[in-house]
């Protein structure tokens, strides 16, 4: 570990401590996830054994942080430690979000920005599910992005911690239940990549209108969000949503016009976002049928 | 997945025929590395027992899965994980002396990535016989010497049950030099322990 000098701490994750931190021979910035594996019952933390499994397997792809090493050491008092090096982004979607709605000079996302990193989600999501990964905790504080190059990168594969979440909002935001799809609100027991696909879609409206889409503070403030603007599900529209676990019976409401809680949002991203934010998971759209929707038309993909 | 309820079939007093199919093929294997120690050139891995354990693979193993718990699939994972490691580990002999560590380690890391419950090392070490601190360090070291490739596809865990029933509708598997394998179709010399490096604990994984 002496190659790299620590530059500052940047959040907590799951299991220790993250670190900024530059490579001392090459310049390259680092992020450093320090897992204590003190010597007790437990061993290596499993939500440490998966991400690193499961990004070994995934992070040659460009959309999703690449996991550059492991290395276990032992620290000065003989404690042993496993470091997680990764590469370095400079902020997270939610950072960056947060930055046009509250910084000095306020502004909506550029459109092209907002379909670019669209895109580059999907074709993250496409690669974890291609692998047969489901993330299961997609939100912006999970996407890495590089403002500059206007890069978006998937993090905190299938655990949930983004290494670059500040401290202080850690209890709030593990809990949150914002991005989660109805179906496992609902207590579905055998979901698929369709919750991946609706977190998706929380998130794209989330870009355009620089808030998010559906804020519940529980689970049933949840689901009451997302029938206010979706409307009650019904058995037509979902075949088996009543005998859901969970399943109550709720205030029936009609539907609006997502168009108006997307304001500004041109009408093919309506139309995507509408099949992302399908009730039925199997009429869900893919994150592949997603990449070939006609939203993308006006993006040049020859750059992804 | 036909293939694992025929192998994990059994009723509640009886192993499933994984654990005999499991047993089998590793004695099997590990009684070829032994005979063929003077070919090789055999290093100390912290998996190599000072002596050679009294009990059987066969009862080990039924050791294994009467208290761990863990759902047979593991079983058929673990040996997917001992067959990766010996490909990557080619100067690492499955032989009698180590067969029961790395299998312990290899029960234990398959529960721990594949099922939501599970228990901890220190269950394990209990069950295998080895103190925490041994658990821990061959966690480590099984860890690293996989390079951390513990994901299994279905298609990948079809392949290996039906690669374990037919080896067990054969009667007896002709054992020579290249066929002591763990391996699939795939011809492998199983040797080698860790080096200096490893065993001084300094890990380094480039993924």
């Amino acid at each position: 570990m002496d190659k790299y000098e620590k530059l500052e701490k940047v959040g907590e994750g799951t299991y220790g401590k993250v670190y900024k931190a530059q490579d001392k021979t090459t310049g390259q910035l680092v992020a450093l996830k320090k897992t204590r594996l003190e010597m007790d019952e437990e061993g290596v933390p499993p939500t440490a054994l998966r991400e690193i499994a499961l990004l070994q397997m995934l992070s040659q792809s460009l959309y999703l942080v690449r996991l550059l090493c492991v290395e276990h050491v032992d620290n000065k008092n003989g404690k042993p430690l496993l470091y997680l090096v990764f590469e370095y982004l400079d902020t997270d979607l939610k950072k960056f979000i947060d930055s046009h709605r509250k910084g000095p000079n306020p502004s909506p996302l550029a459109p092209t920005l907002i379909q670019s990193f669209l895109y580059q989600l999907c074709k993250g999501v496409a690669h974890c599910h291609s692998h047969s990964v489901l993330h299961r905790d997609l939100k912006p504080q999970n996407l890495l992005v590089d403002k500059d190059k206007g890069i978006l990168k998937i993090a905190d594969l299938g655990l949930g911690r983004a290494f670059t979440v500040p401290l202080k909002s850690y209890t709030h935001e593990i809990v949150t239940l914002w991005y989660r799809a109805p179906e496992v609100l609902l207590g579905s027991t055998h979901y698929s990549t369709g919750v991946d696909m609706w977190s998706v879609g929380c998130i794209f409206a989330e870009m355009v209108r620089r808030q998010a889409l559906f804020p519940g503070d529980s689970e049933l403030q949840q689901l009451l969000h997302i029938f206010r603007l979706l409307g009650t599900p019904s058995e037509d529209q979902w075949p088996g949503v009543s005998s859901l676990r969970d399943w109550h019976e709720y205030p029936q409401w009609k539907p609006q016009n997502l168009a108006r809680a997307v304001p500004n949002l041109e009408p093919e991203g309506v139309d995507l976002l509408s099949k992302m934010l399908q009730y039925d998971p199997a009429s869900r759209i893919s994150a592949k049928a997603a990449l070939d929707h006609p939203y993308f038309d006006s993006l040049d993909k020859s750059q992804y | 997945m036909g293939d694992l309820e025929t192998i994990s079939s059994g009723t509640p007093l009886e192993m499933p025929k994984v654990i005999n199919f499991l047993s089998s093929l590793l004695e099997k294997v590990a009684e070829a590395n032994d005979n063929n120690r003077d070919l090789q050139q055999q290093k100390i891995s912290v998996f190599h027992g000072l002596t050679r354990p009294t009990i059987s693979v066969q009862s080990y193993l039924e050791r294994i899965f009467k208290y761990a718990n863990c759902s047979p699939s593991c079983f058929v994972v673990a040996y997917v994980y001992l067959d990766r490691f010996a490909q990557r580990q080619p100067c690492l002999p499955i032989n009698s002396f180590n067969v029961h560590r790395l299998l312990i380690t290899s029960v234990m890391v398959a529960a721990k990535f594949m099922d939501d419950m599970y228990y901890n090392n220190a269950y394990y070490a209990k069950v295998g016989g080895i103190s925490i601190t041994e658990m821990n360090f061959l966690e480590v070291d099984f860890l690293f010497g996989l390079s951390f490739h513990l994901n299994v596809t279905p298609n990948t865990f079809h392949t290996y049950c039906s690669y374990l029933h037919r080896e067990m509708l054969v009667e007896t598997i002709p054992l020579s030099l290249s066929d002591s394998t763990l391996s699939l179709g795939k011809s492998l010399k199983l040797h080698c322990c860790f080096n200096e490096d490893e065993t001084s604990h300094q890990h380094q994984l480039a993924v």
